[in-house]
C-alpha cells in the first residue's frame, strides 16, 4: 500500500520538473529585462532603463504598429471567412465536402517553410504581389483560416441548434434566425478563434520572413535582426511584455467567458 | 467487458448529426466560396508553381532554366540531402519520444489530481508557447551558451574547469524541439485521461490490479488515442522545423527546412528550394497518412 503513496507524490516530482523546463527560459528573459548588464545575458544589479530605451525606440514602435495592423485584419478577416466556411461545412451536404475539408487541413500540416517558400515564389513570380503589407497579410489570412474554421466547427458540435429551428417555427425568416439567433449562438466560437488567431499571426516569424520583402519589419523578424547583433536587453525588454499581456488577455478572456454564461 | 467500455466511451463523444437542411441553389457556393478560393490559389497554386519549378534547371548564376531535369530530386534522394533528411526524421522521432515521456506524467498528474486547480495547471502549459515564440527560444539559447547560466553555474562550483560545448549539438537542438512542441503533447493527452472512467479504473483495482498492471493494461491502451494524436501533432511541425535548429543548431545541426529556407531566401535557387520543399512536404503527407491509418482512424477522431 505504500506505493500507492508514493505515486502521487513521483508525479508531482516530475510534473514541477516539466514545468520548471518551460516556464525557466520564461523567467530568465523577466529577470534579465531588469538586469543593468548591458548584454542582458547576466545579473548586474537592479535597472529600469531597458524599458525607458524601449519607449524610445522608434523601430520597435513602428514594428509594433505594422504586426498590430496585420494581425487585426487577420482576425477579422479569417474569422470571418472562417466562421461562415464552419457553418457551411456544418449544416450543408454537398459533393466533394471530405476532400474539401482535407484540403482546408493542408496549410495547418503544411510547415512554414513551405508555405512561406510557395507563396514567396508564386507572389514574385506569378502574380506579382508587392512583397510587404499585402503580401504578409494574405500569407497570414492564409495560414490562419484554416484554423479559424476548425476552432469554430469544432465548437458548433456544443451548440444546442434548437433555438434556431425555434426561432424559425415561430415565424423569424432565415435572416432574421440567423441575425438574432444563430449570431449570438456562435459569438462564443468567434471569440474562441479570435483569441487564438490574433497571437498566432501577432507572432508567427517564418513565413512573414519569407514574404515580407525589404523594409516591411514586424516584431518577431525585428527581434530575429537584433538576436543577429548579439544580446541586446530590448529582445528581454520585449518578452517580458510579451509575457504580461499574455497573462492579462487570458485573465481578461476568462473573464470575459465566466461573464456570459452567466447571463445565459 | 470491451465491447461495453467501448460503447459508453463512444457513446459519449459521438457528436449529435445535425439535421439535413434543404439546401437551396447559390447556399454552397455562397458558404464555400470564399475558403475554395483561399485555398485553391493561395495553397493549390502556389504548391504545384513550386512543383513544376522543382523540375526545372538552374543556371550559373542560380537563374531558372526552363528545361525538364530530375537532378534536383536525384540530389534529394542521393547522399548529399539524404543525411539531413535522416537526421530530421532522427531528432522528431527522439522528439517524440522524449515529449510522451515527459507528457504523459504531466498529463496524467493535472487530470488525476488537479483537482480545483487544473486550469490553472493547463494554462501554464498554454501561456509559454503562446509567447513568443523567437524570444524564448533566444532565451534558451542564452541559458546554454558557452558564457549562459548552465555552464557559468558549474564553473562557480567548480564541477567543471572549461565550459561544456552544449549550444550547437544535436542534443540541444533536440532540447528546443521538446520545449517547442511539449504543449501540443500535453494537451490532447490531457483530454484523453480526462475521458477516462473512473468507475474501470477503480474496477481494475478492486480486481487486484497492480498500479503498474491497471496502468498498462487498463489506462494506457485506454488513452491510446491521445497517444497517437499528441504524436501526430508533435511529430508533423518537428519534422519541417526550421527556428529551432536555425538558433540553436548554428551550422552543425542542420534540418530539411535549413536546407529549404537557405535556398529560397539566401541561396536564391528556386528549383532545388523548390524541390527540397516538395519533398518535404510529401514526406509529410506520407507520415501523416501513415499514423492516421496503423494509428486507427476512430482513436483519432475521438481526441480532435
Amino acid at each position: 500500500m505504500k506505493r500507492k503513496k508514493l505515486a502521487p507524490k513521483i508525479l508531482a516530482g516530475l510534473s514541477f520538473m516539466a514545468y520548471f523546463f518551460l516556464w525557466a527560459p520564461v523567467l530568465v528573459i523577466i529577470v534579465f529585462s531588469f538586469s543593468a548588464n548591458r548584454y542582458g545575458v547576466a545579473w548586474d544589479g537592479f535597472t529600469m532603463k531597458w524599458y525607458g530605451a524601449l519607449l524610445q525606440n522608434v523601430a520597435v514602435k513602428d514594428a509594433l504598429i505594422r504586426s498590430l495592423i496585420i494581425a487585426s485584419v487577420t482576425v477579422v478577416v479569417s474569422t470571418l471567412i472562417g466562421t461562415i466556411t464552419a457553418y457551411g461545412l456544418y449544416k450543408l451536404h454537398f459533393r466533394g465536402k471530405r476532400f474539401l475539408r482535407t484540403s482546408i487541413l493542408l496549410p495547418i500540416i503544411m510547415p512554414g517553410v513551405v508555405t512561406g517558400g510557395a507563396l514567396l515564389v508564386f507572389f514574385t513570380r506569378v502574380i506579382h504581389i508587392p512583397l510587404g503589407y499585402p503580401s504578409i497579410i494574405i500569407a497570414h489570412i492564409v495560414f490562419s483560416t484554416p484554423l479559424a474554421v476548425f476552432v469554430i466547427l469544432g465548437r458548433m458540435q456544443r451548440i444546442n441548434w434548437a433555438w434556431e429551428e425555434a426561432a424559425m417555427d415561430l415565424g423569424a425568416n432565415r435572416f432574421r434566425t440567423f441575425v438574432r439567433v444563430t449570431g449570438p449562438l456562435l459569438m462564443p466560437a468567434i471569440m474562441a478563434s479570435a483569441v487564438l488567431i490574433f497571437p498566432w499571426s501577432f507572432d508567427d516569424f517564418v513565413i512573414t520572413y519569407f514574404v515580407s520583402g525589404i523594409g516591411s519589419t514586424t516584431l518577431p523578424i525585428y527581434v530575429f535582426s537584433q538576436m543577429r547583433f548579439g544580446a541586446t536587453p530590448v529582445i528581454n525588454t520585449i518578452g517580458a511584455l510579451f509575457v504580461a499581456v499574455t497573462i492579462v488577455a487570458l485573465f481578461l478572456q476568462r473573464a470575459i467567458e465566466k461573464r456570459s454564461k452567466a447571463t445565459l | 467487458m470491451g465491447t461495453t467500455v467501448n460503447s459508453t466511451l463512444l457513446h459519449r463523444n459521438t457528436p449529435k448529426e445535425p439535421k439535413k437542411k434543404k439546401t437551396f441553389p447559390l447556399e454552397v457556393p455562397l458558404y464555400m466560396g470564399p475558403i475554395t478560393f483561399i485555398v485553391g490559389v493561395f495553397v493549390f497554386a502556389p504548391l504545384l508553381i513550386i512543383l513544376f519549378y522543382s523540375f526545372l534547371k538552374t543556371g550559373n548564376y542560380g537563374e531558372i532554366v526552363y528545361e525538364f531535369t530530375l537532378k534536383n530530386i536525384s540530389a534529394i534522394l542521393g547522399a548529399g540531402y539524404g543525411g539531413v533528411f535522416l537526421t530530421s526524421f532522427y531528432l522528431a522521432f527522439q522528439t517524440n519520444v522524449i515529449c510522451l515521456l515527459v507528457g504523459y506524467p504531466l498529463a496524467y498528474y493535472i487530470a488525476r489530481y488537479g483537482g480545483q486547480y487544473k486550469v490553472l495547471l493547463i494554462s501554464m502549459i498554454i501561456i509559454p508557447s503562446w509567447v513568443a515564440y523567437l524570444i524564448r527560444l533566444y532565451a534558451l539559447k542564452t541559458i546554454a551558451g558557452n558564457k549562459g547560466l548552465i555552464n557559468t553555474l558549474l564553473l562557480n562550483l567548480g564541477i567543471i574547469s572549461e565550459p561544456l560545448e552544449i549550444l550547437y549539438t544535436p542534443f540541444i537542438v533536440m532540447v528546443g524541439l521538446v520545449y517547442t512542441w511539449l504543449p501540443f503533447m500535453v494537451l490532447p493527452l490531457h483530454a484523453s485521461l480526462e475521458g477516462l472512467e473512473p468507475a474501470l479504473l477503480e474496477a481494475a483495482t478492486d480486481l487486484g490490479a497492480s498500479p503498474v498492471r491497471r496502468f498498462f493494461r487498463v489506462i494506457l491502451p485506454l488513452t491510446r488515442g491521445g497517444v497517437i494524436a499528441g504524436s501526430i501533432l508533435v511529430f508533423i511541425p518537428t519534422l519541417g522545423d526550421w527556428l529551432v535548429p536555425a538558433l540553436l543548431g548554428g551550422a552543425k545541426v542542420m534540418m530539411v527546412g535549413n536546407l529549404v529556407a537557405f535556398q529560397f531566401t539566401v541561396a536564391g535557387n528556386i528549383p532545388t528550394g523548390s524541390s527540397l520543399a516538395i519533398m518535404l512536404a510529401a514526406t509529410l503527407i506520407l507520415t501523416l497518412y501513415l499514423a492516421i491509418k496503423w494509428g486507427g482512424k476512430e482513436a483519432m477522431e475521438r481526441i480532435v
